[in-house]
């Protein structure tokens, strides 16, 4: 059974046991707010902590620890989960039975990963300035390649438009700008700072028992302050920006149609499960009305899928397609949506949808990743669905249930990319 | 069927060899919900020349993957993408240089779609119109590979390290060779290749080892069909054809593939320690942790995207090493250089103590991948080894034979590199 403890005010461990893998996964996280203030340093922050500790001051030593306790690997965390930003390492172990001594890896490894969260190298009271600026030039690249995939960008351009205002609008990694007016000295003290002030989720998964493995975090938790501060309240998507459609020119030869709707249902609505069954049947599925119809029937683009934003209340769709198909490709995406909301559903339709949502969270438990991934977003998002019951949410939604969901959805903004032109 | 268990690993298995020849495999994962089957032809791309019922047949490059392309086809149009995605199944195949295979992966209605996974690999339909019909799709597919530094590079590279062996060719062979496949060839090496003795049946998850085993016996033909002989050319000499070449093309920087020939024709036992071996004695020489990789990375000749691997592909065998580099030269130098030196002064018990941790833990950690320990299964077995008995094989490793490794292969006159420049940098000049 999923356990929660709490290890201090405001750090809590959710023990998540299972005997069936041959790996264990450990993962931290603080919680920040989504904010342009904080999203540069938050990101920026664990690959500096991952560059050296103490006692282990470079890649090659840490590299030689993770080697002796049987490839372990950690991994930082930087993950958006509605309103909160969150910073942390991930740690992915052999399981303890494996092990050729019976002292196993789980607690030498818990060691470590606490000696690189709580102990890092530094250098006159704050971090290496070669390793800050070394890592600040892999996170510009990665935040510079979100523009190389014109299909990833587009969906965040638009979502960045849509949610003004909001904290969804800014970027999971920071801005450009922000990471690199970033100084050894202001991400130390964000990182002395946030240690103390934030709430932080542990999530474990394997074989090692609550008791166990709480006994091992207990330095984590004396180095937490536990902060209920700065927990971010999740709230849906109230947008404040004008409804509308914008467009922008850029070198590419496909153009990109993306749609951001708007809807009241989302993860901690009854009709949540619904709007999941709706998102997958309308444009996410295998065999979906986008798909069957706007793309292979009328050949009006070369993509168009749906994603659903539930901790926000969202729905985007997005499709790439030649300029000119530009209104007739929008028109057909939103009778499409209209048929669904009038209740031209099949049976067969309704049943595949339900039918692989079901087996994509059936799968979940069966990997230490994706139960850590599910039950640690539950956590952030407060929601508290077990697996169980969210399966059988999806097990009886009603063909009028998805026509409802679709019927919520408003359209907000639609954002056009388009070539140069010649 | 047998019963193995693996007390090191904690796995469960179940084999059989049914009348036909077919070996099935079944890992038992209880309490998963998620399943997973493979099933797997020892039939590559290297595969172009053999003789069946007394009759040799030299094929066109690019054949085996040709065939994966078209066992999806069956008679009366069905569509067996749609049939797996109603069963709430995905299916998928792919071709390497010695394997062809099909899998699929589901949580629901599992004996279904092995019914259907065994079905449409045992039904070969290829009429001249479908084949003509794919030929524009697999030209887009070997031009896109073609656009690719990566595999450009490795298909170089191995056309200057050997002389004769198959592996000269891409595993989609080219936009030229793929012109001379034809409907009866493919049901040539159908007939070659696709019998149940040259093929496995791998399964992982919660399911019913008699159930599969009834499956596999009432879907598949009861013969085991004529053996095949293949021909893979005359031995090759330890000498490459070329030891460097240059091409260019539109890249940001350039880039480099190293291999390094090493003598080949183990199998079984011999064939997985000489590959373990091999392995470790790379890691020493080159590995994230060694002493060599830090210096090259520190002095800015290579970068993140500095890797390298054993190549153990029918009939042949190779250490290769490929990255970004402006001096791929100097990288070159400084890995002969640095594995005589290892060569002379040994490796220490610690180190190699430490690296075989890592990788026993890193192989132990992938076996909760479904996909990844069949895929591991199958090609061990076609080279006739129980992949499982891993943990056995890292304790039969001593140091001494990682130095001799680097000492009696890793050699200059085995070399052959490809680099690949940007195009600007030549126009320049």
């Amino acid at each position: 059974m999923i356990t929660t403890t709490q290890l201090a005010p405001g750090v809590v461990l959710t023990h998540c046991p299972d005997r069936r893998f041959k790996k264990c996964a450990l993962s931290i996280q603080l919680l920040r707010p989504m904010c342009y203030e904080e999203a540069a340093l938050n990101a920026l922050l664990p690959s500096v902590l991952l560059r050296g500790s103490r006692l282990h001051p470079d890649l090659r030593t840490i590299t030689w620890r993770l080697d002796e306790l049987y490839g372990a690997s950690v991994h930082t965390m930087v993950r958006r989960v509605g309103n909160v930003q969150t910073v942390g390492l991930y740690l992915s172990l052999m399981e303890d039975r494996f092990a050729l001594e019976p002292e196993g890896v789980l607690a030498p490894a818990v060691e470590f990963l606490g000696e690189l969260l709580f102990d890092p190298l530094t250098e006159n009271g704050v971090f290496d300035g070669a390793v800050v600026d070394s890592e600040k030039k892999n996170l510009i690249s990665a935040i510079e390649s979100e523009l190389n995939d014109k299909r990833a960008y587009t969906a965040a351009r638009m979502i960045r438009q849509m949610c003004q205002g909001d904290p969804y609008a800014v970027p999971r990694l920071g801005r450009v700008e922000d990471v690199a007016a970033i100084t050894p000295e202001a991400l130390y003290a964000h990182y002395r700072r946030i240690l103390r002030e934030s709430r932080a989720e542990i999530t474990y998964v394997g074989a090692g028992s609550p008791e166990r493995v709480a006994e091992l975090l207990l330095p984590f938790a004396g180095a937490l302050g536990g902060g209920e501060l700065y927990a971010p309240d999740q709230y849906p998507l109230k947008p404040v920006a004008q409804p509308g459609e914008f467009s922008e020119t850029m070198d590419v030869n496909q153009a990109k149609l993306t749609m951001g709707f708007t809807t009241e249902v989302d993860q901690r609505h009854p009709d949540y499960a619904a709007m999941q069954v709706f998102n997958d049947l309308f444009g996410a599925g295998m065999t979906s009305k986008l798909f069957v119809n706007v793309r292979e029937k009328l050949g009006l683009c070369y993509y168009a899928g749906s994603a659903y934003y539930g901790s926000k209340g969202m729905l985007t769709v997005s499709s790439g397609i030649d300029e000119c198909n530009y209104e007739k490709t929008r028109d057909e995406i939103l009778r499409q949506l209209r048929l669904c909301a009038e209740g031209q559903i099949t049976e067969g339709e309704l049943s595949a949808s339900k039918q692989s949502i079901v087996s994509a969270l059936r799968s979940i438990p069966d990997s230490p990743g994706s139960v850590e991934g599910y039950y640690a977003a539950d956590r952030i998002l407060g929601v508290s669905l077990m697996l169980e019951d969210y399966i059988s949410a999806v097990e009886t939604v009603t063909a009028e249930a998805v026509a409802r969901c679709a019927g919520t959805l408003k359209l907000h903004t639609v954002y056009f990319l388009k070539g140069e032109g010649k | 069927m047998k019963h193995t268990f693996y007390p090191r690993l904690d796995e469960q298995v179940r084999r059989h060899r049914l009348s036909n020849g077919l070996e099935v495999c079944v890992v038992k994962k209880p309490g998963f919900a998620r399943k997973c089957a493979y099933f797997v032809t020892d039939f590559g791309s290297v595969h172009t020349s053999f003789t069946l019922d007394g009759k040799t047949v030299t094929t066109p490059a690019g054949v085996a993957h040709y065939l994966e392309h078209k066992m999806f086809d069956m008679p009366d149009g069905r569509d067996i993408t749609e049939e797996f995605a109603a069963l709430g199944a995905n299916v998928n195949a792919f071709t390497t240089y010695d394997m062809t295979a099909y899998y699929f992966s589901c949580t629901e209605r599992f004996q279904e779609s092995l019914e259907l996974l065994l079905e449409f690999v045992s039904t070969p339909y290829f009429t001249e119109e479908s084949v003509d019909k794919e030929r524009p799709i697999i030209a887009q597919e070997i031009l896109m590979y073609d656009d690719s530094p990566e595999s450009r590079l490795f298909e170089e590279m191995n056309r200057m390290l050997y002389r004769h062996h198959p592996l000269r060719e891409p595993i989609s062979g080219t936009v030229e060779s793929i012109e001379e496949i034809t409907p009866e060839l493919l049901y040539e090496c159908y007939r070659a290749f696709y019998r149940p003795g040259n093929m496995m049946l791998c399964v992982a998850g919660d399911v019913d080892e008699n159930e599969v085993l009834a499956v596999a016996e009432r879907m598949l033909p009861r013969e085991s069909g004529a053996p095949v002989q293949v021909h893979l050319g005359p031995e090759e000499e330890m000498a490459p054809v070329e030891n460097l070449r240059r091409f260019f093309m539109d890249v940001a920087m350039p880039g480099f593939q190293l291999g390094i020939k090493c003598p080949a024709g183990r199998t079984g036992e011999d064939f997985a320690h000489w590959e373990l071996v091999a392995e470790l004695a790379c890691e020493a020489l080159m590995g994230e942790s060694s002493g060599l990789y830090l210096r090259l990375y520190e002095e800015g000749l290579i970068d993140s995207a500095f890797g390298w691997g054993v190549e153990t592909i029918t009939g042949s065998a190779m250490v290769v090493v490929g990255g970004d580099s402006y001096q791929a030269e100097q990288v070159r130098d400084a890995i002969l250089e640095e594995a005589a030196r290892l060569a002379r002064t040994g490796i220490s018990r610690e180190e190699f103590t430490r690296m075989k941790r890592s990788f026993l833990g890193r192989r132990v950690k992938d076996l909760d991948s479904f996909e990844s320990t069949c895929y591991r299964l199958c090609a061990y077995h076609f080279e006739g080894f129980d992949y499982l008995r891993f943990p056995e094989q890292f304790d039969s490793v001593r140091v001494e034979e990682l130095q001799e490794f680097l000492r009696d292969y890793i050699l200059a006159d085995r070399c052959a590199m490809a680099i690949v420049e940007p195009r600007q940098g030549k126009e320049e000049e």
